[in-house]
């Protein structure tokens, strides 16, 4: 995938959440028992996120896109 | 009462993950869960085995998290890994039993008469000495090197707090030490809120510098294996940035968007791999260190989501990532978190992963073509397909206690495995690879 391809892609999705989310989507303040779960955050596990990074990283090519895909290791 | 507006867990969380370098998460999302943590301790023991005497690894992680009041959150994380066992040096299995040389090997030339320095072509003067320990791989077997083994400390270290109503800025450091490697880098995020706190754009930057000792000394790229040319200390450094969109969707559902782009320059080589080299007929007639372009330029696009079902919380997500190696990659992971009461849940986790090959990737070289300016043999450079099944326990107590237990299975499917020179044939030249992950963890908050 090139560049021009990825980018595009992601301002795509950027631009469905702006233009959706003035208005369509999103919820009230009072609408958040669900989403305010700690289960239901996005990170609801740092730990095991970066103990899985670190594996990933060090048997795979790719690394990354949840954060930053550096690196803090030589195991690649 | 509690006069300070205490850090909801979701930004201690995301402390924790932006102190870990590898796949901190920079984005987050305006979704406040319950419960208030002024002191989190989360650990985890990590015990990692490859199947056939490969690599495993011990790695136990702390990470204290303190809040200090209006989301004014400090974060400290230490690592520490050991690892062992044998490790692919890229070479490929042969007919006949294989020699080769341990990396703190610098010669398998006798002492006499050889010179002890060489100049490159390239003009570099490079070791050439005599000192080696060798190893012997059997013939039908992938050559390991048994002699493999690192320890890693690292330690985290990062702040976060509220730069006005709506915006939010976190940094953080990281160094580690190996054997052969340090690692010193520094990463910073501002987001800010819209839309009654349903969206949140973030962006972030990420520095790092690398030091490689390579036990032994760095070889030189592309040279023949037989000499051994070795030269000094290497350097490699990243600098990345990230730009994140975080949406609530609905009562149920959050999303996220981000669009990852890093280049790295310096020694991108990895100093432990060769490379075989065949004839026509597919017998080895020699070795050549591998060598990689001194530049890459990754880019990826990530989308995860969070669904309440109920009752379950499904984590969904999608990764599409690229460089200018010419990988290219698809990975597809699910996790479905299952609450029996009680406080106990089981969280059964699916991840598939595919990947293309490096542009330089060669399983072998042929001795009769002109030799590359890059080639690598390294597995993880291989076309290949990925896959991760697993399960996890976690059970509640006390009211501010889980422990929990999570057991993985990974495993590698390589494309290209065989070859139809005479002597290869019937040899499985690149077998993957599979591994158990147990993983132990307990959490307390204050």
């Amino acid at each position: 995938m090139s560049l021009l391809r990825l980018v595009g892609l992601t301002a795509a999705a950027v631009s469905l959440f702006g233009i959706t989310g003035c208005s369509a989507i999103g919820v009230k303040p009072w609408q958040r028992e669900l989403l305010a779960k700690k289960e239901m955050a996005l990170d609801a596990n740092p730990l095991d996120a970066a103990i899985d990074d670190h594996v990933y990283f060090s048997k795979e090519a790719a690394s990354g896109g949840r954060g930053f895909g550096g690196g803090g290791c030589g195991c690649n | 009462m509690q006069l300070n507006k205490s850090t909801t867990p979701l930004r201690l969380g995301l402390m924790a993950a932006s102190c870990a370098l590898l796949g901190a998460p920079v984005a987050r999302s305006q979704v406040a869960p319950d419960g208030e943590q002024p002191l989190l301790i989360d650990t985890g023991l990590l015990y990692y085995k490859e199947d056939q005497g490969r690599v495993q690894t011990i790695e136990p992680i702390v990470n204290l998290k303190k809040n200090y009041g209006d989301d004014h959150v400090l974060g400290v994380t230490l690592t520490f890994d050991s690892l062992t066992g044998g490790s692919p040096n890229g070479a490929i299995p042969s007919r006949k039993a294989q020699t080769f040389a341990t990396p703190s090997g610098t010669s398998l030339q006798p002492v006499s008469g050889v010179p002890q320095t060489y100049t490159t072509p390239s003009g570099q003067v490079v070791a050439l000495l005599a000192k080696v320990t060798l190893y012997s791989v059997n013939p039908g077997q992938l050559p390991l090197d048994p002699n493999f083994h690192d320890r890693r400390i690292a330690a985290d270290a990062s702040w976060s707090q509220p730069m006005g109503l709506d915006t939010h800025a976190s940094i953080s450091g990281h160094l580690s030490n190996e054997l052969d490697f340090n690692s010193a880098a520094v990463n910073g995020a501002l987001s800010r809120d819209f839309n009654g706190k349903n969206t949140t754009v973030s962006g972030g930057f990420n520095l790092e510098l690398d030091r490689i000792n390579p036990i032994g000394g760095a070889p030189v790229g592309g040279t023949d294996y037989i000499q051994l040319l070795k030269g000094g200390n290497k350097s490699k450094n990243l600098v990345g940035g990230l730009f994140g969109v975080t949406q609530v969707m609905s009562r149920r559902w959050v999303s996220q968007v981000n669009y990852t782009y890093d280049t790295s320059k310096g020694y991108l080589t990895d100093p432990y791999k060769i490379i075989s080299v065949v004839d026509t007929t597919g017998a080895s007639t020699g070795y050549r260190f591998e060598n990689r372009p001194n530049t890459r330029t990754r880019q990826s696009v990530y989308v995860g989501n969070k669904v309440y079902l109920g009752g379950e919380v499904l984590d969904l997500s999608y990764r599409r990532g690229s460089d200018n190696w010419g990988i290219k990659s698809n990975t597809v992971d699910g996790r479905l978190r299952i609450d029996l009461g009680n406080d106990v849940y089981i969280e059964p986790h699916a991840r598939w992963y595919r990947q293309a090959a490096a542009d330089f990737y060669h399983l072998y070289l042929n001795q009769a073509d002109a030799l590359p300016t890059y080639m690598s043999a390294d597995q993880r450079l291989a076309e290949f397909r990925a896959t991760t099944f697993g399960l996890k326990l976690g059970i509640g107590f006390d009211g501010n206690n889980e422990l929990s237990l999570r057991i993985e299975e990974y495993q590698q499917k390589a494309a290209q495995t065989s070859s139809s020179l005479a002597n290869l044939q019937g040899l499985n030249l690149n077998p993957g690879l599979k591994s158990a992950i147990v993983q132990i963890g307990w959490r307390y908050e204050y």
